[in-house]
Formats: structure tokens, sequence, C-alpha cells
């Protein structure tokens, strides 16, 4: 049976128990939350141990981005392999929606942690990933030591 | 009248006018931080250690506003109003009594005044509305003339309880008549009507059909601003002052402690006694504004005339009936 007038105390039993909780609130500039592993914020590129990234330039990334965010331009060197002249990422249009990465079958680039975007120049908006760089090549297994 | 009378009065009136400020300040930073924490949240907390000096610089900051008039506004009207929201709020510090021998005037019908003062409010609440020429700001003022006219009823009919008990409308009697045990358990519905009449009087959520922040955003106070607007604001957190130390007065025996009536240091520290309870009383307003939605106006009313009106009336007859057959014999 619902007796009149318990909703009314079940307000004040929940305010209550929020009093005792206490805030939930940080102070964000001096205080942080940490981030769950799986947020999604700028798109990244990934490095090798030598330094170099792990970008293969397949282009494959900015085939999937639906905002069509990401342009690279890429060009061949002299014995036919790709040299990537530029990488840039448009970050005030990208939705942060993974795709790019999720598609990369090379696993080159990767969703950050950096959330802290806002800026006072537009300019920063367009990043340049890469520039100017050759892009990976995977090493063929060689036969030879196998067979030595 | 000699010099020496007009000096005491003098500082009793400077004195309230100093309580009433300092409580509007003191208060409204409280209700930030209360409301804030009932929900989950902190409250102010970027101007001075903990958000301690917020209400100072809100004062700087309307005491430096431009004072603007609306083109169309009853000039008059529009100037007066703020000021009679405020002086009848602050005609009713007079006779409360915050100690033994500590009260601006110790009347014997000090109650009647009190409650007479708070049905004045509506008025400049009405005139504030109305000379705003506003659609927004006149509904606001609408709402808090009927719903004050409406509580105003179970209001005074709720006080009688005590009243009767002491025998008297000198709220220093009443406290003394509340040595041995205090009215809120003989008079628990009375005390019942009277809190939720009283924080319909004061228009304080869920009762605050005339501010309706989310309908009428802010309602009469909607084409005031600076000082003005901070006069309005001050006589509403006055009025919670008030109504609070009230309750305290009639239902909580005023400035004793339980079982340490007699006790010469509690004794000592009645004001003190008194601004705490007070403040209890005012953190269970806050309370039930962090807790409560706002009810609509047609059910507000209809409580007030279906529900509240005949309990409180019936309660008056009840309790007159226990003490002529059964107190006093």
């Amino acid at each position: 049976m619902k007796i009149w007038g318990t909703g009314i105390l079940n307000g004040f039993v929940i305010t209550m128990r929020n009093w005792m909780r206490g805030p939930m609130t940080v102070q964000y500039p001096e205080q942080r939350l940490p981030l769950p592993e799986r947020a999604r914020w700028t798109v990244t590129p990934k490095y090798n141990e030598d330094g170099m990234p792990k970008c293969t330039a397949c282009m494959i990334c900015e085939k999937e981005c639906p905002d069509h965010v990401l342009r690279l331009e890429v060009s061949k060197n002299e014995d036919g392999s790709k040299h990537i002249d530029t990488y840039v990422y448009e970050v005030g249009a990208c939705m942060m929606c993974g795709l790019c990465t999720a598609a990369c079958p090379f696993d080159a680039i990767y969703m950050s942690h950096e959330y802290e975007l806002a800026t006072a120049d537009p300019a920063d908006l367009s990043r340049v990933l890469l520039q100017d760089v050759d892009a990976y090549v995977k090493p063929k297994p060689q036969k030879e030591e196998q067979d030595a | 009248m000699s010099a020496a009378d007009i000096g005491r009065v003098a500082i009793r009136i400077a004195a309230m006018i100093g309580l009433l400020l300092v409580n509007g300040v003191v208060l409204i930073y409280m209700l930030r931080k209360v409301l804030g924490r009932l929900h989950l949240r902190i409250g102010p907390n970027r101007v001075g250690p903990l958000g301690l000096l917020q209400t100072t610089a809100d004062v700087v900051k309307l005491l430096t506003k431009e004072d603007l008039m609306p083109d169309s506004a009853d000039k008059a009207l529009f100037w007066i109003a703020p000021f009679v929201v405020f002086v009848p709020s602050f005609m009713a510090y007079i006779p409360l009594a915050f100690g033994p021998n500590l009260a601006v005037t110790n009347l014997d019908t000090g109650l009647l005044l009190l409650l007479s003062a708070l049905s004045l409010i509506p008025i400049g609440v009405v005139m504030a509305g109305w000379a705003s020429n506003s659609k927004w700001s006149l509904v606001g003022g609408m709402r808090a003339a009927g719903q004050q006219i409406a509580y105003e009823v179970p209001l005074l009919l709720a006080v009688l309880g005590p009243v009767m008990m002491a025998g008297s409308m000198n709220l220093t009697t009443i406290v003394e008549a509340q040595k041995n045990l205090w009215f809120v358990f003989p008079q628990f519905i009375a005390f019942v009507i009277y809190i939720i009449a009283a924080q319909a009087d004061t228009q304080q959520t869920p009762f605050d059909m005339s501010e309706a922040e989310s309908e009428l955003i802010t309602g009469f106070a909607n084409e005031y601003g600076g000082m003005r607007f901070g006069f309005l604001f001050l006589a509403e957190f006055s009025n919670m002052f008030i109504v609070s130390a009230l309750g305290v007065t009639l239902f909580f025996g005023g400035w004793y402690l339980p079982f340490l009536a007699e006790n010469p240091v509690a004794l000592s520290l009645a004001p003190l006694i008194f601004m705490i309870k007070t403040y209890i009383g005012i953190f269970v307003m806050m309370w039930a504004r962090g807790s409560l939605p706002r009810i609509r106006v047609d059910q507000l009313l209809a409580f007030a005339w279906k529900a509240l009106i005949p309990i409180s009336l019936s309660w008056v007859v009840i309790w007159a009936c226990i003490q002529r057959l059964v107190i006093v014999r």
C-alpha cells in the first residue's frame, strides 16, 4: 500500500544521502579524474623503436574517415618505396569515432588521451601529424637465412 | 523621550540592520553551499578560501550596477516596490526575542506585529509585478498575492496552538512557557502545518510560484537590476530567517536547551543557542528546497484551501477543547 507523503520523505532521504556522500565534482584544472582506457581523443601516429613512424602510407585511414579529416600526400622515392610528404589531421572537424584506427592494418595510429583541445588560434585546429618521412616498409623475411 | 532613550533605540535599530544585512550575506553563501552539497556539487569555491568571499563579490557587483528602469514601467510604483517588500521584512525583526532580555522591543502583541508585517510583503510583490509592465512579472506578482492570502490563514491558525498554551502573544512569554516542555511535542500537528505554511508564505521552493525560475524567470523581480534587485533578494532571505526564528520561538523553546533550562551557562549563551536553532531551521528549509520539485499553482491553492485550512481549523478547535477540559480544569 502506498502511503500519502512517502514520496516527499523519500526525496528528503535521497538528498540527505547525497549530502553524506559528499561532492562528486573535482576542481578541474587542479584536479583531474583518470580517463578510462577506452577514451578516444586525437588521432596520433605510432612510432617504431628506431623512431620512425609505423605508417606505411596505405591511405586506408583517409578512405575510411567519414568526416574526411585525414589527408595524406604521398610521393614515390627513386627506389619505388613510398614517401610521406604530409599527413594532415583536422582536429576541429574530427568526431573522434576511431574508425581510422580500427581500419589501420598496420597499427600505425591510435586515439590518444589528449583531451584539452580548446585553442584561441584556428590554425591549431589543423595538425601536421607526419611530414617528409619515408613510409615504413615491412622487412621481407630473408629466405637465405632460413635455409642456412 | 530623553537623549539616552533615543540613543538606545538608535543602537537597537542599527543592530537590527546589521543582523539583517550580515544574515542575508551569510544565508546566500549557505544556500549555495547547502544546495551544492545536496546535489553532489561543491558550490562556490573560487573567490576567497572555500568561496567565502563570493557573496561579498556579488554584493559589490549589485551595488555598482547601473540602476535601470524599463521605459514603459510605472515609474513611481517601480521605484517604491522594493522598499515596500523590504521594510515589512525589516519590521518583523522588532519583536523577535533573542534572549531573556534581548529584543528590540518587548511587545505584548509581538506575534501579531510580526505576522502582520509579514502579510504586508505581497503588496510590495504585486506592486513590483504590476509596475514592471511585463507579463512574466505580473503573473509572478499575482501568484504571490494568491498564494500568500491562501497560506496566511493556516499560518495564523497554526500559531494559535502555542499562543493558547502560553496564554500570551508576547514572544518572550511564549518562550518562557516552554521551560519544561517544548511546544512541538503537544502541538506537533500545528508545527507541521506551520512549516508548510511558512515555506509557502516566504515563497520558498517547493512553493516558489511567484519566482518560478523555469517558467517565469524570477517572476516579479524580472525587470529589476542592481541594488533594487538586491533589496528584493535580501528581503527573501530575511523572511526565511524570520520564519525560522518564529518557528524556534513558538515550537522549539527559543533560547532554552532541553533539560538545561535553568543552567546559568546555558542562559548566558541564550542568543547563541537561539541563532543555532534558527540556522538549523533554515537548513531544513534549504534541504526542502534542494529536495522537492515545484508544485503547480492549482495544486498549491487547492492544498491550502482544501487540506491545510480545514486541518488547522479543526486542530484549533480540538486543542481548545483539550486545553479547556483536560489541562485547565
